[in-house]
């Protein structure tokens, strides 16, 4: 039967304070590492890694370092579209990995701040590339060591479009323009861009790109360092109203906003002839070779970035990714890990890596190139990248998402009209107190 | 039957359950589900990145909440897209439901084809039709002859609102067709027969006898997508990012990326919170408003 | 009984089949070209080259073990819904007092939690409870959040069964279990069956959970497999739609064979 009042209240009063009790037990204490590895210097590694082609490399070199006996290392292939959410969620409890890739920069800033992250030894720095270590140094402390190639950005092209039309891939921004206005008259979108939102990490590199040329690496240096007035900087309102120009003058097409990355869209567009050139970091070849194998073999062009006439950038400037980086956390065996890394350099490792299209940023690296399914390709990003004289970070990446996050939909409203170069420069100026 | 009003008296306390039996389904979901709302509610006066412990921060977040001029525009376009989704899915969805209760032997068959949509995965749902939409290779390419030049469906505001209410419906309408279905299906047929002795004709006997029916199931319907409307955004997410701009940026999505993409957990939990009371306030109201949970059955009186 | 067949609807079902089928057939059309062929022709034509080798590398993939961890969560789901569902609907329906509608407001409350937001806090509890990178630490969640969604429908469908048959059984002196038994499980079958495809949906579609509260492959689930395909630069996209065919093929049969207990289940509604 129906129970009485009083038992009613007992009951409901019973329930409620469990509820809270489990919430507040398990809110609280959830910050602290309860491993109780975190002392020990020897012992399992759990480590976390993004899916993607290099996966079987790594998992060569995680079985033999595991088959020396010094230690062990175990890793987790995790899906790209949640591998971030996943590690945020993780850093701030007891599941905490111990090794984790990352891309370095300002992505790494919050769990340095937190505590979260060791020092790694600076004696593991001589062996790579000096440009490419920058970004996995936070406050000045190495706290990431590279584990994967480099990824500059430079502009791919349509070898065909251009032999046809008689013209060669632009050196300078007039060139640039000049061919925005012939492959107009041909019916071709000059640019491929990827103007939907979900991928507007695209229209990024314009931006970089164009403030580099204009006003040289220091500008965003300022701004990563805390600077955030430099936005007002000229530079960045001329960057935003030549962006407005390619786009009201068509220069990447006319749908351009409902257009993703990759095949089935810009990729696509690209070994198509629909569009002549685009730019984009250097793994698009991976990703025409999966599309379209001929056109990445003999069509596929490639050229760095143009100078602008009249900027103080230096032209052999790069933006990109400088490559990624594996971080190691608190709550590791820190002998195991330090030793797994020095593998990221061995020479097995890195043979690997070139072996499956990448070039990677140790000294030992060069040597290696020709063993490359495309030694022309892999010796072009090497070359680019060790002749730069700064080789500037992704800004979403460099700035964290907190920041980066906001920065990319003002970009995109940028490139899509819906906000002039001055609102831009407002709006970007206003993201940070 | 006709019962006296004594027995009827005794009746009503016999042989019902009691709470108890209420009790292990209400446990479980107030430890898994009303729990860590708490949390999330206590998290809405905290400043909090998810890395170290959180830290009291009062009425901050509600404050800035109430002045964010961001809110104004999200709350309108959720809401824009909640009346485009009611407004497609409830007719269709009826409609079809009530179709596909019929006996004929190709309804079953066509029903389980029309099932299909739900049975994909919203996430697999929006990336195929983020490439069927594009303008150059996708269907709109191949229709440009009707579509002409205006291929550029995601890249403005009316378009990408409109592609979210079709792509949400077509996803969503089979579940609510299922609803209807299974209701239109209980309706005794005998109804249908005394109308059409008195000779109602097919849209008379619908008008007065179908929809008056499936009443409950109507409220039950737009209640879900109500709620679904203002706690639902892997659509958006993955088809336009709340874009172009911001335009597409319902409350739920905000709240999303604030939590996991600029982790300011304490923002996005006032953020959750306010959708929260909003979506109870609207199916109290719409349970309230038709009756409904008063447990009367549209039977009565057969 | 109506002989003439209503064209009308005939029409407007028509329609509808080719709003649903062209979309499919541009999924299936898609998933059986190569992948350096599918972009040849838009998605809508003949394909000129036919192959199975994306299924294969689908299932290469491992994707039969996450169909499989898939089908325990479903099933694990969908058992914990009714068992728990069933007799709190029951209660809801039923009984009397703040358990009418104090419970059936809690639920309409439970409705309107976004599982997103509270992500955190539940990772948190999964955690302490020593569930992470178990299916059970998928499985509860799910149901939990699946609850509330049955209760509406299940107790829309018992509060159908007419009140004098309720009335009838209690003069008999049965006891509420036996009411439950004989009468109300019989009486809302067709409730019963809409919420075990709903949940078993929930679970089998569930990507959220699974992604924050598993780790390993070998609880990995097929939604977190279909992710096998989509990397940080863009999707095999002929293969993720062979995934996504082959993870719809199971819960398809489930709704079929539902949708027989469905019919079933009606026969008897209406015998009084």
């Amino acid at each position: 039967m129906t129970i009485s009042m009083s038992r009613q209240r007992v009951l409901t009063t019973l329930v409620v304070t469990a509820a809270l009790a489990v919430t507040v037990v398990g809110c609280g204490s959830g910050s602290s590492p309860a491993d109780s590895a975190a002392g020990s210097k020897q012992g399992e590694v759990k480590f976390w890694t993004l899916q993607d082609p290099t996966n079987t490399v790594q998992q060569t070199a995680v079985d033999a370092f595991n088959g020396t006996g010094t230690g062990k290392v175990t890793m987790s292939v995790i899906a790209t579209d949640g591998y971030k959410d996943k590690l945020r969620t993780a850093m701030g409890s007891s599941q905490m990995p111990g090794m984790f890739f990352n891309w370095g920069g300002g992505s790494l800033n919050d769990f340095v701040r937190a505590g979260k992250l060791v020092d790694l030894d600076p004696a593991l720095a001589s062996h790579f590339l000096p440009s490419a270590l920058a970004a996995g140094k936070v406050d000045g402390k190495l706290v990431g060591i590279p584990s994967r190639g480099t990824q500059p950005v430079f502009m791919f092209y349509n070898k065909k479009v251009f032999t046809d039309a008689g013209v060669q891939p632009p050196k300078t921004w007039s060139d640039l323009t000049n061919l925005v206005q012939v492959f107009k008259g041909k019916g071709i979108a000059p640019f491929a861009l990827a103007g939907n939102a979900t991928s507007s990490w695209t229209e990024l590199m314009w931006v970089e790109y164009l403030v580099d040329r204009l006003a040289g690496p220091e500008l965003f240096n300022k701004i990563q360092a805390g600077d955030w007035s430099q936005w007002k900087d000229p530079a960045v309102l001329k960057t935003a109203q030549m962006v407005k120009e390619l786009v009201d003058q068509g220069a990447f097409g006319k749908s351009f906003g409902s257009v993703n990355y990759g095949a089935g869209g810009t990729s696509t567009l690209l070994n198509k002839g629909k569009a002549a050139m685009v730019l984009m970091g250097s793994w698009e070849y991976a990703v025409q070779q999966g599309e379209n194998p001929t056109f990445a073999k003999d069509g596929l062009g490639y050229v760095p970035f143009p100078s602008v006439e009249g900027g103080k950038g230096d032209p052999g400037d790069v933006v990109g990714n400088p490559t990624n980086y594996l971080s190691v956390t608190t709550v590791a065996p820190l002998q195991t890990a330090t030793d797994f890394l020095k593998t990221t350099y061995s020479d097995s490792y890195v043979q690997g890596l070139v072996e499956k299209g990448e070039v990677p940023v140790t000294t030992n690296a060069r040597e290696m190139l020709s063993k490359a399914p495309d030694p022309a390709y892999a010796q072009f990003q090497f070359d680019l990248v060790q002749k730069a004289p700064s080789f500037t970070q992704s800004w979403d990446q460099a700035l964290g998402l907190t920041l980066g996050t906001p920065l990319l939909t003002e970009i995109q409203k940028l490139f899509n009209g819906q906000s002039t170069p001055e609102q831009f420069v407002s709006a970007v100026s206003e993201l940070k107190k | 039957m006709v019962q006296n009003l004594r027995a009827r008296r005794a009746a009503s306390t016999l042989g019902r359950p009691g709470a108890a039996w209420a009790i292990p389904g209400l446990v479980f979901f107030v430890v898994f589900a009303v729990a860590p709302m708490v949390g999330i509610v206590y998290l809405s006066f905290t400043r909090w990145d998810g890395l170290v412990a959180p830290e009291f921060s009062g009425l901050e977040n509600w404050s800035r909440f109430l002045k964010d001029g961001e809110v104004l525009q999200s709350t309108i376009v959720t809401a824009v897209l909640l009346i485009g989704n009611i407004a497609v899915q409830l007719p269709i969805s009826l409609l079809l439901g009530v179709w596909a209760a019929g006996k004929q032997r190709n309804r079953a068959v066509l029903s389980a084809i029309f099932f299909v949509p739900l049975l994909l995965s919203t996430a697999a749902t929006a990336i195929m039709w983020r490439q069927l939409l594009d303008p150059n290779f996708g269907v709109p390419a191949q229709l440009a002859d009707i579509l002409g030049d205006n291929t550029d469906l995601l890249g403005s505001r009316s378009g990408a609102i409109a592609c979210l209410v079709a792509v949400t419906s077509w996803q969503f309408i089979p579940f609510h067709t299922l609803l209807y279905q299974g209701a239109a299906r209980t309706i005794p047929e005998t109804l249908y027969q005394a109308a059409s002795i008195d000779g109602a004709g097919r849209v008379r006997q619908f008008r007065h006898i179908t929809l008056p029916q499936l009443r409950n199931t109507i409220i039950t319907t737009t209640t879900f997508m109500v709620v679904g409307g203002l706690t639902a955004f892997d659509i958006v997410l993955l088809l336009t990012n709340g874009g172009p701009g911001t335009d597409t940026a319902i409350m739920p999505f905000k709240m999303y990326q604030t939590a996991f993409r600029i982790y300011d957990y304490g923002y996005a939990s006032a953020i959750a919170t306010f959708l929260l009371l909003l979506a109870t306030a609207a199916s109290l109201v719409l349970v309230k408003v038709s009756g409904y949970d008063k447990m009367t059955s549209t039977l009565e009186g057969l | 009984m109506r002989t003439r067949p209503n064209y009308l609807a005939g029409l407007a079902a028509f329609g509808w089949l080719l709003i649903i089928g062209v979309p499919l057939y541009a999924l299936l059309n898609t998933a059986v070209q190569p992948r350096s062929k599918y972009t040849d022709g838009g998605p809508l034509s003949i394909p000129s080259t036919v192959t199975g080798q994306n299924f294969v590398d689908v299932v290469d993939s491992g994707f039969l073990h996450y169909m499989w961890n898939t089908i325990l969560v479903s099933a694990g789901t969908v058992a914990v819904v009714l068992i728990l569902g069933i007799p709190l609907s029951y209660a809801v329906v039923r009984g009397s007092g703040w358990v009418t509608t104090g419970v059936f407001r809690l639920f309409l409350l439970g409705l309107a939690i976004p599982s997103q937001a509270v992500i955190i806090p539940l990772f948190y509890l999964v955690n302490r409870m020593g569930l992470y990178d178990t299916l059970w630490g998928i499985i509860l969640p799910t149901a939990a959040f699946a609850l509330p969604v049955s209760v509406l429908v299940l107790s829309g469908g018992m509060r159908d069964v007419s009140g004098s048959l309720y009335d009838a059984m209690a003069m008999d002196g049965a006891s509420p279990a036996r009411v439950l038994v004989s009468l109300v499980i019989p009486m809302s079958r067709s409730s019963i069956a809409t919420t075990c495809v709903f949940a078993a949906l929930q679970a089998w579609n569930g990507l959220l959970f699974p992604l924050i509260m598993t780790q390993s492959s070998d609880t990995r689930v097929v939604t977190l497999g279909l992710y096998n395909f989509v990397s940080e630069y863009g999707a095999n996209v002929p293969a993720l739609f062979a995934a996504v065919l082959l993870s719809a093929v199971p819960i398809l049969i489930v709704y079929l064979f539902a949708r027989q207990a469905l019919v079933q289940g009606l026969m008897g509604v209406g015998d009084k």
